[in-house]
């Protein structure tokens, strides 16, 4: 009797893992969908690389397609700092765009250790149909200085890695790369032909019928002098009284993450010549701060900076700040910016009786790379059962 | 997630503070005050207990509160 039941018990064990194994080998995405169009338009006007992909994606195969891969070279992969995605909807004038969840997912066999990123569908694609997508993806440290010291009179030239043919699981009937430089200094570009090059513009393509994952590397070495912010690393502290008011204190350490400064630092050429004399350098930050923001400080070591300047709005507070000395590359900032804020625009009690803070979880200067982030909430006294949600996804190891 | 909930403010408007503070620290220093014309006033035998209590635990209620508020009008939100 007890035989019986564990063959029985065998038998449809080994029946459930074929059917799971003929599900698994027949939903492998590469061969179903066709990328129509693609256009990549690649932002280099700031240290941090933005770029946009507007993606035509045909479903030739004969099942639905629910998600579609985007693929990233192994270097790239370490860099990214967001992965968007939207869906477009409507035609002309009526579009509009539906956002759509990205994930970071594992495809077997993938080569030359490629990483994917899956984009979820809303409504899954059905053989024959079409969608246009559109992916934001934002790459830092992605800009090498070259030459990596300069002195305080020479302009920062960059090199970008890339490739001029889009990494694509798919095959990629049609696309094109444009990328654009803060400047009209190119030194020099790898040319894939057909490349053009305008003004400070970059065109690479249009390229036509190409394999899935071909690639084939450019570098491009521009002037960038743009300002290098990078805040090796920031402490929030967020401290919440019932009695009215939530207090922030961020402990910044900022340093300049372009070319290295060599040599001495005049501060006769630095105010003499300005067009000349630390052009790759920066002296202003600007912090986005919630509206009603009360009682901003900003002070370091020594003591209070009054170099500042806040000005509010209905809709938010802008905090421009000034450290004590320009920063050139390789030269560090720490300081500490403190503000307080209304207890009634951040905190919430749902109708379950528990209360939610609800807080943006990133740094607030603009244009600036966090490198490492810690952020603390100081809970009233009595609370019982703190639990945090991010929305954006992480690595919870 | 969406955030559907009804936004949490202080027990007491925070406008109110300073005035609150000022109030309740003058009404304990008062009684507090006449705490102590009772002491030097009254002699061993006409003094009364309860009185003392009664007065030193009202003064002390109002002086709590009304430093409570003077930590909260200068910015220390205990």
């Amino acid at each position: 009797m007890e035989a019986m039941l564990r063959l029985r018990l065998a038998l449809g064990f080994l029946l459930l893992a074929h059917l799971l194994l003929l599900a698994g080998s027949s939903s492998h995405p590469s061969q179903d969908l066709q990328i129509i169009n693609a256009e990549r338009r690649i932002d280099l006007t700031s240290h941090i690389v933005r770029v946009y992909l507007t993606l035509k994606v045909e479903n030739t195969g004969t099942s639905q397609a629910s998600e579609i891969l985007l693929a990233f070279p192994p270097t790239q992969v370490d860099h990214l700092a967001l992965v968007k995605a939207a869906v477009v909807v409507g035609k002309r004038k009526k579009k509009s765009y539906s956002p759509l969840d990205v994930k970071p997912t594992e495809v077997p066999e993938a080569p030359n250790e490629t990483k994917y990123f899956s984009v979820s569908l809303i409504n899954p694609l059905n053989a024959g149909e079409s969608v246009s997508l559109e992916v934001l993806y934002i790459l830092t440290h992605s800009l090498e200085p070259f030459p990596s010291e300069i002195s305080q009179s020479e302009s920062q030239l960059v090199y970008y890695h890339d490739s001029a043919i889009m990494l694509s699981p798919y095959s990629v009937k049609k696309q094109m790369t444009f990328i654009k430089t803060p400047s009209t200094k190119v030194e020099s570009f790898t040319r894939v032909e057909p490349t053009e090059r305008g003004n400070t513009e970059l065109k690479y393509g249009p390229y036509e019928d190409h394999h899935p994952y071909s690639f084939s590397p450019i570098i491009i070495h521009f002037e960038n002098n743009n300002p290098f912010a990078v805040v090796e690393e920031l402490t929030r502290e967020v401290e919440i009284s019932h009695w009215g008011s939530i207090q922030v204190t961020e402990k910044y350490k900022l340093a300049h993450g372009g070319a290295q400064h060599k040599g001495v630092f005049s501060r006769v050429d630095y105010q003499s010549k300005p067009s000349i004399s630390g052009v790759s350098s920066f002296k202003h930050l600007l912090a986005r701060l919630p509206p009603r923001v009360h009682s901003v400080y900003y002070r370091d070591g020594i003591g209070n900076i009054s170099s500042s300047h806040l000005r509010t709005d209905s809709r938010k507070s802008e905090l421009e700040i000034q450290p004590r000395y320009p920063l050139f590359g390789g030269w560090k900032a720490t300081f500490i910016i403190g503000y307080g804020l209304p207890l009634q625009d951040f905190l919430f009690e749902s109708p379950d009786g528990k209360r939610y803070l609800n807080f943006t979880f990133g740094c607030p200067l603009l244009d600036t790379v966090v490198d490492k982030l810690t952020i603390k909430v100081v809970l009233p006294e009595g609370s019982k059962g703190p639990s945090a949600m991010v929305l954006f996804w992480w690595n919870s190891t | 997630m969406a955030v559907s909930g009804k936004p949490i403010s202080s027990p007491v408007p925070e406008a109110w503070y300073p005035t609150l503070s000022a109030f309740m620290l003058v009404i304990g220093l008062m009684i507090t005050a006449s705490f102590f014309i009772y002491e030097t006033t009254s002699s061993k035998r006409s003094r009364s207990l309860a009185k003392e209590l009664t007065t030193g635990a009202v003064a002390s209620v109002f002086l709590g509160f009304g430093s409570l508020f003077l930590l909260l009008v200068c910015g220390v939100y205990v």
